[in-house]
């Protein structure tokens, strides 16, 4: 059966992989045949480039990101015109914005389903009309992770009369309901592409992919490597990613001594590349929900090492099995796991393939036939 | 078909009043289900109640195809008839069966759906909650949250016992309705609370079972336990024997133990609330039902209230009741075996309960809080309200029969200090209690005023021996239906008779004999009614509204939250008194540490310095010649706002701004063994706004005290604290310690200071100081249990050692009754350094105490079970086996052995321990007060660097 399927993100083109998830659903539901739309509450500035011109119509509410609701800071700031006029404006801007939502929403066919894969995003999908559509919630960070950020109370408020909304993994949703939210599901998210060659892991590289920001834990990961590169000295860390940390990490890479060792990479498109030319990957988070670069490095048949921050991460690497995990944060540990890796071969080499086998019961099919259970599961 | 069907009873035997709601509340859960393929079979008895009757057909007709009505035969009248009729008429693809008033979480169809299609088991069971008594709140069993921790399948009910030991299937689950055909379930029909037999059976017969960490089912009542005893007991006895057929010997015996808790206890417990005809009745109930042993390792109490239960014996099941509540109060006389077990009773039980745990033979007349039983409350010839009563005795304390005794019934008024005595007429012993009659002319001397206080509690104080001897105060205990109507008396208030006319006798919520005032004549009852109309009406209701919002306003006003902003903007700009000093310690609950000794220095050196010292929560122990404030007052943010100096071993409050002008001291509270501050796991994986809120509250700090330049590359480093900050000056704290020392080493250790007598230290007996450290983490204060057996100790070592027990300023642990003079708890004592001057040998496991007791060179005994898996999860900065000033013991028996031969084996560790205190304290020499006092307070301190940052930080906030 056909159905129109819009998916409300964040944005629609920023650097990340929810931006990255919505657009490889998008392509799969649409291969699928369902008529899929993308939306994005803004476009991006720091954006991703997309692997090929998608086939499924992609709209964003805002030209570049809206403006945070204001809230007086004293007496003062209440009196204060421009302030308000501003404030004014926004509320002008939203109401437009969740104006051409519901518009857009009114082209669906009966059957229709909203999925919204960020909470923010429901500051509008929530005030837009959604008669006759069915509104699936998304969080795609583990529960611990929510629970320390102001994203909890949003899920809370957004969350709690929805229908149905779903996690990454079923820890994660267990825990959401012991919280009180009884109508929380959980769905795996899937593994884009198989590349066709394992990366043969003869280079002296360590990878380690993701944004650079305080999240991706990059600087948990140069303190790590503090303590790795005095023992491997022709191995080398290779740091690919963008973002607002860049100056202060690369000052703190200096400051450990680490300048020779280290390579700062950069933005990179091509991710399976990058992984042909590394023989470790790397994962340093404070949170994650399900991380794509992880199932991405074991797909390429590159061992990982990783903190063990979130249940999505337990999910997909069996510790010794077809990786090694650390406890989140202890940087000795995490160091530790990336000397057992970098010393010897044959385990890197065991481990990479078991990886390249395990990860594959994340495929793209079988992540769509959940989905597909699930929008008949909700009809009943 | 439908995908769900819920079997919902109405009219079946033993179903209470309140039918007609119950069955509406819940066939509307059903209706409100996010599954819309529910439906609810409402199966109702030929004898239904009309109202259940009629509102079972309205709800049938406002949701024809969802609501099934089901007219049972006449021949079926049990609610298991009943259920069975509904599951036979049920046609879904799963069958749930709701309980009476039972309803259905809104998602609950969906999720016993979704994990029954995904898992393709035959049951699936989720968690459900229950109305506790009074306040009608919704409860979860506390054994639920374990069973449900994480969804799964299990191929038997097997993997998880919880599931049979516990009633945890009386509801929230469904059942595949072929797999129940197949396996030909049913409802015992002539057995109440077939439910509990039902849930087990099932799960035993199924195969897969699924569980889900969801709420289903809520509102679930607790079975009236005195009504059906005998059926309760019945079930569980099926359920227990369908355990044993399965050959599951210990499940059944887990099984016994959890129905004693679930049920027997509970029922003993509520004892005082029933009518004394139905206590007898369920006593002979339970005499007859309850014939398996009792289990063995329950609880010294609960083990005497099952026992006597099942013994059938009413009144004594009343005083284990009141125990139960009470468990400091001894309620029975207690006897003593030649082996020192202490036994319940006088003999007369038959049966040995031993109660030895509960310590009271360790407590003598006068400390001991004694059940005072009311045995008679009457009015006497003379209008005079006539009491009498029995206190009991436990045996080995307490006054012997020559002994004299006195006593005096006092009447307090509640939540007043008034309060009139009357005198006992007649008091005496009898055997193993003291009997007592008095006589109260309450109508003329109980003269209230008339407002206020018109519940006065009654307690008698009984003396033995002259003036001089010891008192034992009590309530006065009674069943709530004993005195009942029992007697009234006129009543005289000062504000005329109109506010009350009649005195009459109750029994309050806590099982004690009060007296309230009451309006028993027309003038009284009229003016009740009017004052009641004046504060009911609707302007007065909307008056009451107002000043609840009010106050909710008011209390916003006085939260930290709002404290702290207008601490930021507005208090930080008010002008420095010059000289000025707060000071605290470990957040205000404590007079002591390096601030004290700080105080103390310059309170010596007599420099013109006002001190101010913050309390939470309360102001007993500190000085006089300092102003006190409460912490988080609008006073102590005054006075830090103002203060020229900030004084503190730990932080104030981390939201606080310090103002430009004032230069905080940091003397920290202890060298670093476990990983601190930004070297701390769970600090690395704050985000980012987290970390940075640290970052600005360690910034405040402009001296900080260091002990080694182990402090300098751990505590500084982790706390990012340049070097310019640092103080190399050892703790003032130590000081004491290094006198003790010399004084010690010149003089001898005796005589010691006037602290020890007051503790009850004997100059022959060893002291021991256990003082372990905080296990917990942010937000997680409460009690927590000592790893050390302090019984154990004490019954091992009392005779030769005092054990001082300091649980961490953080936690309380609440030690068990120990012997007089084995085992005392220091924990509120204000200063360490006081106790470890007086302590022989500490005991510890990585509490920085370690580090300030190795100056005084006395033995240390590091007892730390856990040692491996803490310094996993915490990271540690040394490896505690290679450095410890001590030998590291893991066990208690390895820690006993240990202190036992101490004598022999400290020779061994003297060097270790001299090692130990050049790697961690070489700056401690005796002189840190002095030195700090003189490099931060004296005139023309260095305070040059702090300018220009703190200049740009106030700035910031004063531009907003």
């Amino acid at each position: 059966m056909s159905r129109d399927i819009f998916i409300v993100s964040n944005s629609t083109d920023e650097l990340g992989g929810v931006t990255g998830w919505m657009h490889q659903t998008a392509r799969l539901f649409t291969g699928q045949g369902h008529r899929v739309h993308a939306i994005g509450i803004h476009a991006s500035d720091l954006t991703m480039a997309l692997p090929e011109q998608p086939a499924h119509p992609v709209t964003a509410l805002y030209p570049a990101h809206p403006p945070t609701p204001w809230t007086p800071h004293g007496i003062r700031d209440r009196f204060r015109i421009p302030t308000r006029r501003k404030e004014a404006a926004r509320v002008a801007a939203k109401k437009q914005a969740v104006a051409r939502l519901s518009e857009i929403f009114a082209t669906a066919r009966p059957g229709a389903v909203v999925i919204v894969t960020q909470v923010w995003a429901m500051e509008w999908v929530g005030e837009a009309d959604t008669t006759g559509l069915r509104v699936i919630g998304m969080s795609h960070e583990s529960y611990g992770y929510s629970r320390a950020s102001h994203r909890y109370r949003w899920i809370k408020n957004h969350y709690k009369d929805l229908d149905h909304w779903l996690v990454l993994t079923e820890e994660d949703a267990d825990q959401w309901a012991g919280d009180g939210m009884n109508n929380v599901g959980f769905l795996p998210n899937a593994l884009s592409r198989l590349p066709a060659v394992p990366s043969p892991r003869t280079a002296r590289t360590v990878a380690s992919i993701g944004r650079l920001s305080d999240q991706k834990g990059i600087d948990l990961l140069l303190d790590t490597w503090a303590q790795v590169a005095p023992f491997r000295p022709d191995w080398r860390l290779r740091v690919y990613g963008a973002g607002e940390d860049e100056t202060a990490l690369k000052a703190q890479c200096t400051a450990l001594g680490l300048d020779g060792s280290v390579e700062w990479m950069g933005r990179t498109d091509d991710v399976e590349r990058a992984l042909a030319d590394a023989s470790v990957f790397v994962q340093s988070s404070r949170g994650e929900g399900f991380p794509l670069a992880l199932l991405e490095a074991m797909a390429s048949g590159v061992p990982c090492a990783a903190f063990d921050c979130a249940p999505g991460v337990r999910e997909i690497v069996r510790d010794g099995e077809d990786g090694l995990l650390a406890p989140a944060g202890d940087t000795a540990a995490l160091a530790d796991r990336l000397l057992r890796l970098t010393g010897n071969p044959r385990l890197r080499d065991s481990m990479g393939a078991r990886a390249r086998s395990g990860v594959q019961r994340f495929s793209e099919p079988e992540t769509l036939r959940r989905w597909e259970e699930l929008f008949a599961f909700l009809e009943r | 078909m439908s995908d769900f069907s819920c079997v919902i009873t109405g009219g079946g035997d033993g179903e209470g009043p309140g039918g007609a709601d119950a069955l509406r509340a819940s066939v509307e859960s059903v209706l409100g289900q996010s599954l819309r393929g529910a439906e609810a079979v409402v199966v109702l008895a030929s004898a239904a109640d009309p109202a259940v009757r009629t509102t079972a057909r309205a709800l049938a007709d406002r949701a024809p195809g969802r609501v099934r009505l089901v007219h049972a035969d006449p021949a079926v009248r049990t609610t298991g008839a009943l259920r069975n009729a509904g599951l036979e008429a049920a046609d879904g693809r799963y069958v749930l069966v709701l309980g009476t008033g039972e309803r259905l979480q809104r998602h609950a169809c969906r999720n016993l759906w979704l994990a029954g299609e995904t898992s393709r088991a035959d049951l699936i069971a989720g968690r459900w909650s229950r109305i506790a008594d009074e306040s009608g709140k919704e409860r979860e069993p506390s054994w639920q949250g374990e069973l449900y921790a994480r969804s799964r399948t299990l191929a038997r009910f097997t993997e998880a016992p919880g599931l049979v030991v516990r009633d945890a299937l009386v509801t929230g689950f469904c059942l595949r309705r072929e797999a129940a055909r197949r396996h030909g379930l049913r409802y015992e029909e002539d057995l109440a609370h077939g439910e509990i037999l039902f849930g087990p059976l099932a799960a035993a017969a199924v195969g897969r079972i699924a569980l889900v960490r969801r709420l289903v089912v809520t509102g679930r009542a607790d079975p009236d336990r005195a009504r059906d005893l005998t059926a309760l007991v019945e079930a569980h006895r099926r359920v227990a024997n369908t355990l044993l057929a399965h050959g599951l010997t210990e499940l059944r015996e887990e099984r016994e133990k959890a129905f004693a808790r679930d049920h027997l206890v509970p029922l003993a417990r509520s004892f005082p609330r029933l009518p004394a005809a139905r206590r007898a009745q369920v006593a002979a109930a339970a005499a007859r039902t309850l014939t398996t042993p009792v289990p063995p390792d329950l609880p010294p109490l609960e083990r005497v209230a099952v026992t006597l239960l099942a013994r059938g014996d009413a009144e004594r099941v009343l005083a284990a009741a009141y125990a139960l509540s009470r468990p400091a109060t001894v309620c029975a006389p207690l006897a003593t075996g030649a082996d020192g077990r202490v036994t319940w009773g006088d003999g007369a039980e038959g049966l040995p309960l031993d109660v030895t745990e509960l310590g009271h033979q360790h407590r003598t007349f006068g400390e001991l809080r004694l059940m005072n039983r009311l045995t008679r409350c009457a009015t006497d010839g003379d209008g005079r309200l006539l009491l009498e009563g029995r206190l009991v005795l436990p045996g080995h304390s307490g006054p012997g029969p020559g002994t004299p005794l006195t006593a005096t019934l006092e009447f307090r008024a509640r939540g007043g200090a008034r309060a009139v005595a009357f005198p006992v007429e007649e008091v005496r012993h009898d055997g193993n209690g003291i009997i007592w009659r008095a006589r109260a002319d309450v109508s003329r001397r109980l003269r209230p005023v008339g407002a206020r206080d018109t519940a006065w509690d009654a307690r008698l104080t009984v003396q033995a021996g002259g003036a001089d001897g010891p008192r034992s105060v009590s309530d006065l205990f009674a069943p709530q239906d004993q005195v009942e109507g029992a007697a009234r008396f006129a009543a005289q208030p000062l504000l005329g008779r109109l506010a009350g006319d009649t005195w009459e006798p109750y029994i309050t919520l806590k099982d004690h004999l009060a007296l309230r005032l009451t309006a028993r004549r027309r003038p009284a009852r009229t003016a009740h009614r009017l004052i009641r109309y004046a504060t009911h009406f609707r302007p007065a209701r909307k008056a009451k509204l107002l000043v609840r919002a009010l106050r909710k306003r008011l209390d916003r006003y006085r939260s930290r939250g709002f404290k702290a902003t207008a601490y930021n903007t507005w208090l930080t700009r008010l002008p420095v008194r010059r000289g000025s000093v707060v000071l605290e310690s470990h957040m205000g609950t404590c007079y002591g540490d390096s601030p004290r000794a700080l105080h103390e220095e310059i309170r010596r050196q007599g420099l013109k310095l006002h001190a101010t010292w913050s309390y939470d929560p309360s102001p007993a122990g500190f000085p006089d010649d300092a102003s006190l404030v409460r912490r988080w007052s609008w006073r102590y943010l005054w006075a830090l706002a103002r203060a020229e100096y900030w004084v503190d071993n730990q932080g104030f409050p981390q939201n606080l701004r310090k103002p430009r002008h004032t230069t905080y001291l940091q003397t920290w509270h202890g060298s670093a063994y476990k990983r601190m501050g930004f070297d701390e796991t769970r600090v690395r994986l704050q985000n980012a706004p987290q970390r940075e809120r640290l970052q600005q509250a360690v910034d405040r700090f402009d001296h900080f005290l260091v002990r080694s330049e182990h402090d300098v590359n751990t505590l500084a480093r982790a706390y990012r604290l340049p070097e310019d900050k640092l103080l190399r000056t050892g703790y003032p704290r130590n000081d004491a310690l290094i006198a003790e020392r010399t004084r010690s080493e010149t003089e001898g250790r005796l005589p010691r200071p006037p602290l020890a007598s007051a503790l009850g230290l004997d100059d022959h007996r060893k002291t021991v100081l256990y003082a372990p450290t905080f296990r917990g983490g942010p937000g997680r204060q409460g009690k927590g249990r000592l790893l050390l057996e302090v019984r154990e100790f004490a019954e091992r070592f009392g005779d030769t050692h005092t054990l001082l027990v300091r649980s961490h300023y953080l936690e309380s642990a609440r030690l068990p009754v120990c012997p007089p003079g084995t085992v005392v708890d220091v924990s509120h004592h204000h200063d360490v350094s006081e106790l470890l001057v007086l302590t022989d040998v500490l005991v510890t496991d990585y509490s920085s105490i370690m580090f300030d007791f190795a100056l005084l060179d006395r033995p240390v005994v590091l007892y730390a079970p856990d040692l491996d898996t803490y310094t996993a999860e915490r990271g540690s900065y040394f490896d505690l086996r290679e450095k410890a000033p001590g030998p590291v013991t893991a066990t208690q028996d390895e820690l006993f052995a240990a202190l036992a031969e101490l004598k022999k084996s400290d020779t061994r560790y003297a060097d270790q321990r001299r090692a130990f205190v050049a790697q961690f304290g070489p700056y401690d020499r005796g002189d840190a007060a002095r030195r700090a006092v003189a490099a931060v307070f004296a005139p023309g301190a260095s305070r040059g660097f702090r300018g220009a940052r703190h200049t740009t930080d106030h700035d910031r906030g004063a531009g907003r």
